[in-house]
């Protein structure tokens, strides 16, 4: 028999399993849910070696003779004296040294992610030979609306009460409608995503599995 | 919270049980996939951008496709996948696939590429190749904009990247005219544009589950990405752009139809719900 065949039947059973869960809580759908933590997690391993490690660490270190790469588990290594109590400043010195890459990159990082969306939140309101009325008047002051009685609901140092209170108030009464439609959209695109996965499965099982046998 | 026991036809409408929604919604699924009832499938403008992109890079650059995602959300990026593997392909650009995290979506999108090049003259290596997993984020990126082969290494086959003929004159990230980012992990987008797309100008456009989508909206309009496909939706409409019409569209036409019946069975429910509470304010002294 085609060892395809096997797979395709492993696939269709896995499938069928996990939508147990449906009916109710089941032993069989927690088994093919650890089946496929276990995998991914196998396949994690196999591939950080086969691709990663193997290439980059053990040729150079055993083939290449590369002799210091030795020191690279070593570093690593410290992250378990956590677990000592005497020796767990060894830990925190591996860990600090993390800590600062890792803040370093994000704050390498900021700037390229947020600058342009802040210059991008100044549009213009006025039409004018580039930028029509209706892309003024639909995108733009749209935009510019929300922004700013969204960012009124988020401005909690002033209490909403007195003149300027009442209007602070009454824009952050609108901004959080807006904020309620934009979690719909957001809750949509969930269900749609959602649906996408399970269709991805029914077309599996109708097209390929029994496909296979009632083309 | 327990649920009291409905005791008129509109306080039912409120507690259908779930069970058969779930066999509603699957009888739907099932119906439109074997008796499909095709409904049109409009290209979006953030569709449009991915597609413009790719055949804008110009041709003494490769293109990267990253794709970081895995089977649990391949219905909607393998057909996103292959749709930009079509399109590649189709405007005769190079690129080269590869994947910080998960590691499977590396051979999973190895897969729909070999299965897309059948329907091109287009050879591994020359046209098209796989990088790999590459473990390390961030790091890996910083290392990519200085030095792709060194930071490569090896290919998917564990053949040094320096060997293959596409490879030739691609030494830095200013030889990647687009990188294409393809994934169901939030938190990628970001490093990309943080460290690839801001510092050095290269073009980036996504493809996402329709989950994350709505995060990344405000990327596309500050023009930091050329375009971006939204779930099966973008898959389809990319289908649709390349004229390979194919997983995605069977998707989403049968999408379409399960819309319907969430929409129906929403207006169902609020009108259970307003009717009951209308009745109930009738019966109030």
């Amino acid at each position: 028999m085609n060892p395809e065949i096997y797979v395709l039947w492993a696939a269709a059973i896995a499938t069928l399993g996990v939508y147990t869960i449906l009916y109710r809580e089941n032993p069989i759908s927690r088994l093919f849910e650890h089946i496929f933590v276990g995998l991914s997690a196998g396949y994690l391993l196999v591939a950080t070696w086969a691709l990663n490690l193997e290439g980059k660490w053990w040729t150079p270190m055993v083939a290449e003779r590369r002799w210091y790469w030795i020191f690279a588990p070593v570093v690593g290594g410290l992250f378990y004296f956590i677990y000592s109590r005497r020796l767990g400043w060894l830990a925190r010195l591996v860990m600090g040294l993390f800590f600062g890459t890792a803040a370093g990159t994000l704050f390498r990082e900021f700037f390229p992610i947020y600058a342009p969306q802040i210059y991008a939140c100044f549009k213009p309101l006025r039409a004018d030979a580039q930028i029509g009325w209706f892309d003024v008047a639909v995108h733009h002051w749209v935009f510019v609306v929300i922004l700013i009685t969204v960012l009124s609901y988020f401005f909690f140092s002033v209490p909403h009460e007195g003149r300027f209170g009442r209007h602070l108030g009454r824009s952050a009464l609108l901004g959080r409608w807006f904020l309620m439609i934009a979690f719909g959209a957001m809750f949509g695109n969930t269900v749609m995503a959602r649906i996408s996965l399970f269709i991805g499965r029914v077309e599996f099982l109708l097209t390929d599995w029994i496909g296979h046998y009632f083309p | 919270m327990q649920q009291t026991a409905p005791t008129s036809f509109w306080q039912r409408l409120q507690q259908i049980p779930r069970y058969y929604i779930y066999l509603l919604l699957a009888g739907v699924v099932v119906w439109q996939l074997i008796f499909p009832i095709q409904l049109p499938i409009l290209p979006s403008a953030a569709t449009q951008g991915v597609h413009d992109a790719i055949r804008a890079v110009p041709d003494d650059k490769i293109i990267i496709i990253t794709t970081d995602w895995d089977a649990s959300t391949q219905a909607e990026t393998g057909p996103q996948t292959q749709a930009v593997i079509h399109a590649c392909f189709q405007a005769r650009k190079r690129f080269a696939i590869m994947n910080l995290q998960p590691p499977m979506g590396v051979k999973l999108a190895h897969d729909l590429a070999e299965e897309a090049a059948q329907d091109y003259d287009v050879s591994y290596g020359v046209d098209w190749c796989n990088w790999g997993y590459k473990y390390g984020y961030e790091n890996v990126l910083m290392a990519l904009g200085k030095d792709i082969p060194t930071t490569i290494g090896d290919d998917f086959y564990g053949n040094p990247v320096t060997d293959l003929p596409m490879m030739q004159g691609v030494e830095d990230i200013e030889d990647v005219g687009l990188v294409v980012e393809v994934t169901g992990l939030s938190g990628m987008t970001e490093m990309w544009i943080g460290l690839i797309q801001g510092p050095y100008r290269t073009p980036f456009a996504s493809a996402y589950t329709a989950v994350m989508a709505p995060l990344y909206y405000p990327y596309l309009d500050s023009g930091q990405m050329q375009g971006m496909l939204v779930g099966a939706k973008g898959a389809a409409e990319m289908e649709v752009l390349t004229d390979k019409p194919g997983r995605a569209t069977r998707i989403m036409n049968v999408q379409s139809w399960a819309h319907v019946l969430i929409i129906l069975l929403i207006i169902v429910g609020n009108l259970g719900y307003l009717m009951a509470r209308g009745r109930a304010g009738e019966r109030a002294p």
